[in-house]
């Protein structure tokens, strides 16, 4: 069966798709811009001031090596298709291929998004909530404070007075030890990643608080909502069925956004509280100007987000009819 | 074509502004008095304001003291009346070194707003005046380098570029360029099709003039307001590259390298992570009310809310 409304909802998940795989090829092309076509290639980003003394043949035979010799068109099609078939190319400095570094760092920051963006979420929605049915009041106040911190306060701010703060007053550093997968160790590797989630999630709650807020404020003075009232509807019903629901766009839709701000936020985060993620992974690469892994990890990073934006889109279509075919 | 509501030939008539387009006005009729009665922009101008008399202490050299120079026998002092922010652990003024941090940081946010905002202003007017494939140009490289989180891109140019201030600012501003891009062509393009513009164009007034003189005064206060957030989120790139140790080498004052040096001081040495902290939190915040206080000023209609 394909009546209308399938048509268009099918039609808009079709279309962000499209629109998003050429984004994503985009994407590509600006990070192999940066990184491959700016000054520096592979050659003197692997050897440094040393490459000035290769002779001409030494130098001829890593132009080879490194496929330099050809068109960046070529070049940038071969990387991209090596990376499909998931050949990322070698690390310059660990010596390693790029894959196994990502496939060892990429569930330590997986893990540290979802648990911030859950985090996030019951903070931003919870408070979000609490403020907007009772503003003014006790609840709405505490909101408010904590979105003025996690709004004014950068995240290697907090990160770093946190970490003082525990190991300073409670001589505790969970990361002191060496980390812990949830499969090895659940209790500290719980403990460890707690802290840098509950540093990320003060800012994306900070902001779908404020978006809960006004977006259920803004619901709740339509007339339906007074009509639901009205009719007798109880209280519970009203809040999640008629208010939260239609409210539920916009909160997706900066959940998404913050989503580009969080991938952000791991680089440091892990950085602070020494944590073997894509971040750590990512800052160690760019100084040691390890140019396959900073690509690698722009690339993973930008199609997650990209991705999770898609998927956004999808689910909005979903929950509201409205914002098919935008 | 169809022309409805006033006589588009009084309507041209600048004695006789007709026009009912949301307009985003940055002078006179009580536009400062508007900027200070609301809280954020109240707010706003205080923040900012103490930051750039902090930069321009430092710049005219009136700091307590010389912010390189150290003086080991007073390392790690707390905050007194000979240091008001306290040393740190090589017995430098802090509150000295701030302050030509607070230089540092804002030479290079200016430049990286400077970036964003002619690029993408500029892409912004293109793509709502021109329309057609050109505006489909650039609105889809905009929505291809939005899509790349910022701070991520700012970490890969500085990967390529290498750390310094002009390379910090390229590679902070060019994230922003979508968002310039983005909000300067909303207006433009509902502007295009206001009456006093269409107006305007059956008068014969050439494009140019059409443009400068009817549409672009409408757009300055939204590039106001963008100029303002970009300001605040480009302090705190800066700060945040420089805090993974990415920004400008030494000795060139950084706040962010300096909280990241506090990491292991500011156990035994609170003032350490305190002072750099507070000064760009000051910065970060007062940009960002100044924005939201410019955007609240310069709409009557958000001003009456």
């Amino acid at each position: 069966m394909f009546d209308s409304r399938n048509r268009a909802l099918a039609l808009t998940i079709v279309r962000r798709t499209v629109s998003t795989l050429i984004t994503l090829l985009g994407v590509a092309i600006i990070v192999f811009v940066i990184l491959r076509l700016l000054p520096g290639d592979a050659i003197t980003a692997s050897l440094g001031v040393n490459a000035g003394l290769l002779s001409p043949a030494q130098h001829a035979a890593l132009v080879h090596f490194y496929g330099l010799g050809k068109p960046p068109v070529q070049q940038f099609f071969s990387w991209l298709g090596a990376s499909f078939s998931g050949n990322l190319g070698v690390s310059l400095s660990a010596q390693q291929p790029v894959s196994t570094l990502i496939d060892q760092a990429a569930p330590v920051t997986l893990e540290l998004s979802i648990v911030s963006l859950v985090l996030g979420l019951l903070i931003g929605v919870g408070f979000g909530m609490i403020g907007a049915l009772k503003p003014g009041k006790v609840g709405d106040e505490v909101g408010q404070g904590i979105a003025v911190v996690g709004l004014g306060v950068p995240v290697f701010v907090l990160g770093t007075a946190l970490v003082t703060f525990l190991s300073s007053h409670f001589h505790y550093f969970p990361s002191s030890e060496p980390y812990a997968s949830l499969f090895s160790d659940p209790w500290l590797n719980i403990q460890q990643i707690f802290f840098p989630s509950l540093v990320l999630s003060i800012g994306i709650g900070a902001a779908i608080m404020r978006t809960t807020r006004a977006a259920v404020l803004e619901v709740s003075s339509q007339n339906f909502v007074r009509t639901a009232r009205g009719k007798g509807i109880k209280a519970r019903v009203v809040t999640w069925r008629h208010l939260f629901r239609n409210a539920l766009v916009p909160i997706v839709t900066m959940s998404g956004i913050q989503l580009g701000y969080l991938l952000g936020g791991t680089v440091i985060v892990e950085q602070i509280f020494i944590l073997p993620g894509l971040g750590r992974l990512l800052v160690t690469a760019i100084n040691e100007r390890d140019f396959p892994v900073v690509q690698s990890i722009t690339m993973l990073f930008a199609t997650a987000f990209v991705l999770v934006n898609l998927g956004v889109d999808v689910i909005c279509a979903l929950i509201d009819p409205r914002s098919r075919g935008r | 074509m169809a022309i409805t509501g006033p006589d588009p030939l009084t309507a041209a008539r600048p004695d006789q502004p007709v026009a009912k387009t949301r307009r985003l006005r940055l002078s006179g009729g009580g536009f400062w008095a508007a900027l200070w009665a609301s809280r954020s922009g109240k707010f706003g101008i205080v923040l900012v304001g103490i930051t750039l008399l902090g930069a321009l202490v430092s710049i005219l050299g009136l700091a307590p003291y010389d912010p390189q120079h150290q003086d080991l026998a007073a390392n790690l002092a707390a905050p007194s009346s000979d240091h008001w922010l306290g040393t740190d652990n090589f017995g430098r003024d802090l509150f000295s070194l701030v302050l030509e941090g607070i230089v540092v940081s804002l030479e290079i946010a200016v430049l990286a707003t400077l970036i964003a905002g002619v690029f993408g202003s500029l892409g912004g007017i293109a793509a709502g005046y021109l329309g057609g494939t050109t505006s489909t140009l650039i609105m889809r490289a905009s929505d291809i380098l939005f899509a790349i989180p910022a701070i991520l891109l700012a970490l890969a140019i500085v990967t390529a570029l290498g750390p310094g201030i002009l390379d910090s600012a390229l590679a902070i501003g060019i994230g922003w360029i979508p968002i310039f891009v983005r909000v300067v062509r909303a207006p433009v393009l509902s502007l295009r099709n206001a009456d006093f513009v269409r107006a305007g164009q059956v008068l014969g007034f050439s494009r140019r003039r059409v443009l400068f003189r009817h549409i672009l005064p409408s757009v300055y206060g939204v590039i106001a307001v963008q100029t303002s957030l970009a300001l605040a989120w480009a302090i705190l790139a800066e700060a945040s590259l420089s805090f993974l140790g990415l920004g400008p080498p030494p000795p060139t004052a950084s706040l962010g390298q300096m909280v990241s040096d506090s990491s292991s001081l500011a156990g035994i040495a609170w003032w350490t992570l305190a002072a750099p902290s507070l000064a760009i939190i000051i910065a970060v915040v007062g940009f960002n009310y100044l924005g939201d206080g410019l955007r609240d000023a310069a709409d009557p209609r958000s001003r009456r809310s």
